[in-house]
């Protein structure tokens, strides 16, 4: 018997064996390679971060403390934890909207302590995100490293925010200003202050999403930053029996 | 005979590339670097060779009316494939990649050699057909990524080379017109050495 290979139900046949053998195939592939996949997406998080610590040549898991900031307190979480804080990096709308329990990293090296903040927002065409290190100097915080990266900028103009020159520019700014105010920005026209980096030329708009990337994502850290401040204020200024009250007077002011 | 044949004509007299004239867009996207431009003439390679072995063993029981969605089904199929892999063992080069390894679904050359070539064939003619036609469009990429990493970068494979001469990087070499200008001046010499394909 001779089958017409053009009848309506040697088609839907025919189609309906195709879909399910490339189904299946497709099904299995994505699954067996998931557990590979997951972990590139992870090790690039973690370079990242180191990266951005200014220590790209030591390991991720040996030396660094992940926390989360949770009403303006930092604490150390649990190794169970991890893989939510990880993820929550991967996703940049749930980062976005996040207020309480923000992730961090800490890194202890040589007497002093570094921070790493995940930062995200909207450059000209897509999203841009990147991580900052920051570590506390003298009566001001300071950048010690930002890395960043886009999803779709334009080469050579804003897409340059992802190279390690503008990058560079970007270590040794101020976070406050003599006011208390958060000043660090891409500035038209060149840096004229110590908090100001340069902006890239034709790329304004991309310049004007890393300025509100920077104050939205470092703001929600402000208590916790201003208090490992204070914190380190007291211990320098003050001496003996005079320290906590100075430093309650210090932490009262920044309440005002 | 005719398998050698096969093989090597779309290598040079009839490239796809440079003489079809297919597959430019990615040719012009993926080529700022060797290390992508290999990888992603690699892939097409594989596309092209198993979507036409594939196409042709099923040639016989294939029915004329759906066959467009069956060939586009299997040439999907082997992107996926393609791109899960690069995505789970070469993790960095599918980031410089991204979307133009999902693309690949789209390069006319794949359906071309399928629709042209592997529907008329035997199977084994067929493979060898992918496959010749796929390197031919990889040998094409990867010569206009060592112009422009060459003398854009200053590099090859990410090692230094013009860089201790003192060169200085040529940045317009990294911008995708320069792409079309080298495969035109490919196409030009390509041309001069064939002459039947000037036209009169």
């Amino acid at each position: 018997m001779a089958i017409n290979k053009n009848s309506n139900i040697y088609i839907i046949i025919y189609t309906i064996v195709m879909v399910v053998i490339v189904g299946t195939l497709l099904a299995f592939l994505a699954t067996s390679l998931k557990p590979q996949q997951e972990a590139n997406v992870l090790n690039e998080q973690k370079v990242s971060i180191m990266k951005a610590f200014g220590e790209a040549e030591l390991n991720f898991d040996d030396v660094v403390t992940i926390g989360r900031i949770t009403d303006g307190e930092f604490v150390a979480v649990e190794e169970g934890d991890v893989a939510a804080i990880f993820s929550l990096l991967g996703n940049r709308k749930a980062l976005t909207e996040a207020q309480n329990e923000l992730p961090i990293f800490q890194l202890e090296k040589e007497g002093t302590t570094k921070y790493v903040l995940p930062i995200v927002g909207k450059g000209l065409w897509g999203d841009i995100w990147g991580y900052v290190a920051l570590q506390q100097a003298e009566d001001n915080i300071v950048i010690t490293g930002i890395v960043m990266d886009h999803a779709g900028e334009t080469p050579g103009l804003g897409a340059e925010i992802a190279t390690d020159k503008v990058q560079s520019m970007f270590t040794g700014k101020k976070l406050y200003n003599a006011e208390g105010e958060f000043a660090v920005r891409m500035q038209k026209g060149g840096a004229q202050n110590e908090h100001q980096v340069d902006a890239i030329t034709g790329g304004t708009k991309t310049c004007d999403g890393v300025n509100a990337m920077l104050a939205t994502s470092i703001g929600k850290y402000e208590s916790f930053l201003r208090a490992t401040e204070a914190e380190a204020q007291a211990d320098t200024e003050c001496c003996g029996e005079c320290c906590a009250d100075e430093a309650n007077v210090e932490l009262n002011n920044e309440e005002e | 005979m005719k398998l050698s044949k096969n093989f090597t004509n779309p290598l040079a007299a009839n490239n796809p590339v440079i003489v079809q004239i297919l597959g430019i867009c990615s040719a012009l996207a993926v080529t700022v670097k060797l290390e992508p431009a290999l990888v992603m003439g690699l892939s097409v390679t594989f596309v092209t060779a198993f979507s036409n072995l594939v196409m042709s063993l099923l040639r016989n029981g294939l029915p004329s009316r759906i066959r467009i969605i069956v060939q586009l089904v299997v040439i999907a199929t082997l992107v996926i494939v393609v791109d899960q892999f690069l995505r789970a063992y070469m993790y960095d080069v599918s980031k410089q990649l991204s979307v133009y390894v999902g693309l690949i679904i789209t390069n006319c050359i794949v359906m071309g050699r399928v629709e042209a070539f592997a529907l008329g064939n035997k199977p084994w003619d067929s493979f060898v057909d992918g496959l010749a036609n796929g390197l031919g469009y990889a040998f094409i990429l990867v010569l206009v990524a060592f112009f422009r990493e060459l003398f854009g970068s200053g590099t090859l494979f990410g090692f230094d080379v013009l860089a201790r001469f003192g060169y200085t990087n040529n940045a317009l070499m990294l911008f995708p017109p320069m792409a079309l200008i080298i495969i035109g001046c490919i196409i030009w010499v390509h041309r001069s050495i064939n002459k039947d394909l000037q036209e009169k």
